[in-house]
């Protein structure tokens, strides 16, 4: 379990509980999510994950590097998208 | 306070009331849960009455924080509509015509240039915030906004195609709004016009 951590993702408001791999990049998180939320309209790649002040964060990036605490809330929300 | 102002020409509620009142209170729910964490990043949830709910903007990255624009939005029929959203005025909560808003919600959008490197992009500003005349009430040209659906520019893409995504989601709404019309914000910015003419001395008698 070490290298295991829980995370709080709040899709679109919603908030689910994901276990996530320290050792994984953090996109893997997203699909987990987004299954858990039945949120299955749009591909991963029109999300994006921000951290409790808002910043963006790299989705390329192990999950360990970022050093959350457990149960640290991340906000997951579909992108605007291009209008017109 | 007067209640808030209808955000679109008032729309006949059609769906049962039941049910869209019990997803406007989901989504009312979910973002009380999570309330401290959105006041953090400037966000203040004023009104909560279905139909409608008002939300504050506020920059607390800027100092003095400014709040920057009110968010209406009316759920109405939701969630076989989309909800319609507008900024409006946070103190009267009258929707703002485009010439008087805080914000157009620019997003920069990479535009290869003709005859340039292989890779060379501008970026291109694109305001999310749309209108046709500057004393028009403008509407967030974004999928999932009410607005935008019943636009006749967007008939090819059908709320149904956003619906089970949560693209109307209050969370998911406020959200494109402060990224694009809060979090840019960089501080304040004095303009000062000084004028040249001739000074006189007293007129002589």
């Amino acid at each position: 379990m070490a290298d295991k951590i829980i995370l709080v993702v709040v899709v679109n408001g919603a908030p689910t509980v994901v276990e996530a791999n320290l050792n994984a990049p953090l996109r893997s998180i997203i699909g987990k999510a987004l299954e858990q939320t039945s949120n299955t309209g749009q591909p991963e790649e029109n999300w994006e994950l921000r951290d409790g002040a808002g910043q963006i964060l790299d989705l390329s990036v192990k999950i360990g590097s970022f050093g959350f605490p457990a149960d640290t809330r991340l906000f997951l929300n579909l992108k605007a998208g291009v209008g017109g | 306070m007067a209640d808030a102002p209808a955000a679109t020409p008032a729309e006949p509620q059609y769906v049962d009331p039941d049910v869209s009142r019990r997803k406007f209170d989901r989504e009312i729910a979910d973002y009380r849960a999570l309330e401290r964490d959105y006041q953090q990043r400037g966000w203040f949830l004023v009104e909560a009455n279905y139909p409608t709910v008002v939300v504050l903007l506020a920059a607390p990255h800027v100092s003095p924080s400014p709040v920057v624009t009110g968010v209406l939005f009316d759920y109405t029929n939701y969630d076989a509509q989309p909800p319609s959203v507008r900024l409006v005025n946070p103190f009267t909560r009258e929707p703002y015509q485009a010439n008087q808003l805080p914000t157009t919600l620019n997003r920069g959008i990479p535009h290869s240039m003709p005859g340039a490197p292989d890779g060379m992009q501008m970026l291109v500003q694109q305001p999310l915030m749309q209108w046709y005349a500057p004393t028009d009430i403008p509407f967030l040209c974004l999928a999932g906004v009410r607005e935008y659906h019943n636009h006749p520019g967007h008939s090819g893409d059908s709320w149904e195609l956003h619906r089970p995504t949560g693209a109307g989601a209050l969370v998911r709404l406020l959200e494109v709004i402060h990224t694009y019309g809060v979090a840019p914000l960089a501080g304040w910015k004095v303009n000062f016009n000084p004028q040249v003419m001739f000074g006189w001395t007293e007129p002589p008698t």
